[in-house]
């Protein structure tokens, strides 16, 4: 653990790091401190929430039947799934910026526990699609997950990092439709209990899984390379900044929005797909609960190399052609991803269904990938709230295409995947519009007003002069420096100096 | 990754000629050669406990030689259509390999010819959801190919059906488990907190 004085010179890394302390490299097998452990646990906490999350999911075909569910209970409680995190993803975006992000994910699993173990309890629809709300919620560790990486590595590689402990997060939604069947086949061919009591006993698993991951996050985690908050406030390392700012900064940046639509049809459409895929492929194509849940879980666990490969694809494009590089990747994963989706919605034959599926789900879960590869470089000062804000569009994107898609009679499932896709494709062009004015965006160059923008005016215009004045902004001077990466490869020879009037050295540090 | 896209494309195409699409037995093809009852308690019956005895023959009105390649009587527990609604996963098609009204299996015995009456008594299997039921028997040749039915029901199925009420499936004992680990979990994490206020407190005195 770090040492109470938290003083920057006497910490050694074990990574090599740049001018924030932030690791320039991921060493995926080390989970020494501060950076690969944050690392590790910040994806194992989020990639628990996404298990409990849809562990109902492949579950289905059972307790619909033990619940007396109708087909509107069963989309409802998709829904309601992922609408809770909807508020909690805000909420834990705030907390991260404002407290830190260790005790929002740990205080988070601890008490999801309770909630995952209460479905002992259920016995009618409204129950059920209750838990599954306040299961939900957890879903928020997303936040916690990817703005801990954010504040623990550095810009050039934050595609690739984010992608990976995203990727192998969101896995969790593959992993729970292998996990819980299995652990239903074994309760009830060894443990002799009877489906409607088997379904019930295999929750627990889940549950102790939350309680094992929110203890290691208090015990083994730190919240930033060089200690805790706590630590770092009392030494004057971190500034403490407040709520309605970090909220208004983040609110009047208008690719804020841009990006909740958008992330709403690369991981809104993953979380629906988490919820009907495997019921889809029983019914459709009759085949064993088993069977239906492997290859349900081929969607989930895609993400493993999927959304890395978003991120990393991301970075790469950012070396040459910088952020518009990012955004170019972003705007082909994703529409990709929609064409494959309306082509499973059209596969008639079981095979046909698997490629399409396992192609769609490449495309998506890359865009989410590609997607926190830009968000670190919307703002610096409500980097929380943006990622909290954007993880929420994804599930506002989520409940809106289960809700309109599937949970009526009026079309099949099988009409609902193909509508789906294509709203995807048509929601994806609006990537066109998100403008950097040091960068450019897809279609324009970098600004060419007052003599050109640079990083240091993008990012320091979050603070006002009072602000200025006082040294509050120096954290996000010096982000803009280390992003001098996103100009790409033809600017970034004339962008090594740091602007005159930008002093990043905070009056305090000798 | 070309080679392997180029592969995969391939496979997918192939496979699309490769699926076939075999049709079942059409249900309005059956005949209704036999006569099934159902007999159970009065009232909703109760899965795990109660019992339903079945009964079916041949019907004496059937034509002559009709019965000559029925091997097996499948009998089935089958959802009255007032429990089929707004449940697609319990929908009635015509075709009977993609029929989901009948999903239950109550009992399979072997055609004795003769006319005689069979009988079997089931107890309802804890499995059973909540709904509203009517009986089914089909008659299968030996290849296991559907030939007739006969139900407890009238046709438009809405004379004699019967309910079952399910298991609820909760049990005391994992009530209390539930409990205690949720206490355990909320206590660790209230538990860390102070201990962690209390470490940086006694450091600050120092």
């Amino acid at each position: 653990m770090a040492d109470i004085n938290g003083s920057m010179s006497a910490n050694k890394f074990d990574l090599p790091v740049d001018s924030e302390h932030k690791a320039k490299t991921l060493k995926i097998l080390s989970f020494k401190q501060p950076h690969m452990r944050s690392f590790h646990l910040a994806w194992i906490s989020f990639f628990t929430c996404f298990i409990s999350t849809f562990a109902a999911a492949p579950l289905v075909p059972i307790i619909r039947d033990n619940l007396n569910l109708t087909r509107s209970d069963i989309g409802n409680a998709g829904v309601a799934s992922v609408s809770g995190s909807i508020a909690s993803r805000l909420i834990m975006g705030v907390i991260c910026d404002l407290i830190a992000p260790r005790y929002g994910c740990a205080f988070l699993n601890l008490l999801t526990a309770p909630v995952v173990f209460s479905v002992a309890f259920i016995s009618s629809a409204q129950g059920y699609i209750a838990v599954r709300f306040m299961i939900g919620f957890s879903l928020a560790t997303f936040v916690s997950c990817q703005y801990w990486t954010s504040v623990m590595f550095t810009s050039s590689i934050i595609g690739t990092v984010n992608g990976v402990a995203g990727g192998w997060g969101d896995m969790g939604g593959g992993v729970t439709q292998l996990l819980m069947p299995f652990l239903f086949h074994m309760i009830t061919t060894y443990g002799g209990a009877t489906p409607f009591t088997a379904w019930r006993i295999a929750f627990f698993i889940p549950g102790w899984l939350h309680i094992i991951i929110g203890v290691m996050v208090l015990a083994l985690g730190q919240d930033f390379p060089d200690g805790n908050l706590g630590a770092l406030q009392k030494s004057g390392d971190v500034a403490k900044d407040k709520f309605s700012k970090v909220l208004k900064h983040a609110v009047t940046n208008y690719r804020t929005w841009v990006f909740f639509l958008l992330y709403g049809f690369s991981m809104g459409v993953e979380l629906c797909i988490n919820n009907v895929i495997a019921e889809y492929f029983y019914d459709r194509f009759n085949l064993k609960l088993h069977t239906a849940g492997i290859i349900a879980a081929t969607f989930g666990m895609a993400n493993f190399a999927a959304r890395p490969l978003g991120g990393y694809a991301s970075d790469v494009a950012s070396r040459k052609f910088g952020m518009r590089g990012r955004l170019w990747v972003l705007w082909i994963v994703q529409t990709l991803g929609g064409v494959f989706c309306i082509w499973l919605g059209r596969a008639n034959s079981l095979s046909v269904a698997i490629a399409s599926m396992i192609l769609f789900s490449i495309g998506a879960q890359a865009a989410c990938g590609a997607t926190y590869g830009i968000i670190p470089f919307v703002s610096r000062r409500s980097l929380g709230l943006i990622s909290g804000l954007t993880g929420a569009g994804g599930n506002f994107g989520g409940g809106l295409t289960q809700l309109i898609f599937f949970s009526t009679t009026r079309f099949s499932t099988a009409s609902g995947l193909t509508y789906m896709g294509a709203m995807a494709v048509a929601c994806t062009i609006p990537v066109a519009v998100v403008h950097f004015p040091q960068w450019g965006s897809m279609f324009l160059p970098p600004s060419k007003k007052g003599g050109g923008c640079t990083e240091e005016s993008y990012y320091s215009s979050e603070w006002n002069e009072e602000e200025r004045m006082k040294g509050l902004h120096h954290g996000s001077v010096k982000f803009a420096e280390n992003s001098r990466s996103e100009r790409g490869s033809r600017h970034e020879i004339a962008a090594a100096v740091t602007p005159p009037g930008y002093n990043s050295t905070p009056a305090h540090v000798v | 990754m070309a080679i392997q896209y180029r592969f995969l494309l391939a496979s997918v195409f192939v496979s699309c000629l490769v699926a076939t699409c075999y049709g079942g037995v059409s249900f309005k093809t059956l005949q209704t050669t036999l006569a099934v009852t159902a007999t159970h308690k009065e009232g909703v019956l109760k899965a795990g406990l109660d019992n339903i005895t079945v009964t079916w023959a041949l019907d004496p009105s059937a034509p002559a030689g009709a019965d000559a390649s029925y091997k097996t009587i499948k009998v089935k527990l089958c959802y009255a259509p007032v429990s089929q609604v707004d449940r697609g996963w319990r929908k009635t098609k015509d075709d009977l390999t993609k029929d989901k009204t009948c999903s239950h299996k109550i009992v399979a015995k072997p055609y004795i010819a003769g006319g005689a009456v069979a009988t079997a008594t089931w107890t309802v299997q804890r499995d059973v959801p909540t709904a509203k039921y009517f009986v089914r028997a089909y008659a299968h040749d030996a290849a296991d190919v559907e030939l007739a039915y006969g139900q407890t029901t009238s046709v438009d199925k809405k004379t004699n059906l019967f309910d079952i009420e399910a298991v609820t499936g909760r049990h005391v004992s994992l009530d209390i488990a539930s409990i205690c680990f949720s206490a355990f979990s909320v206590v660790s994490l209230f538990g860390f907190f102070f201990l962690e206020r209390r470490k940086t407190r006694i450091a600050e005195a120092k």
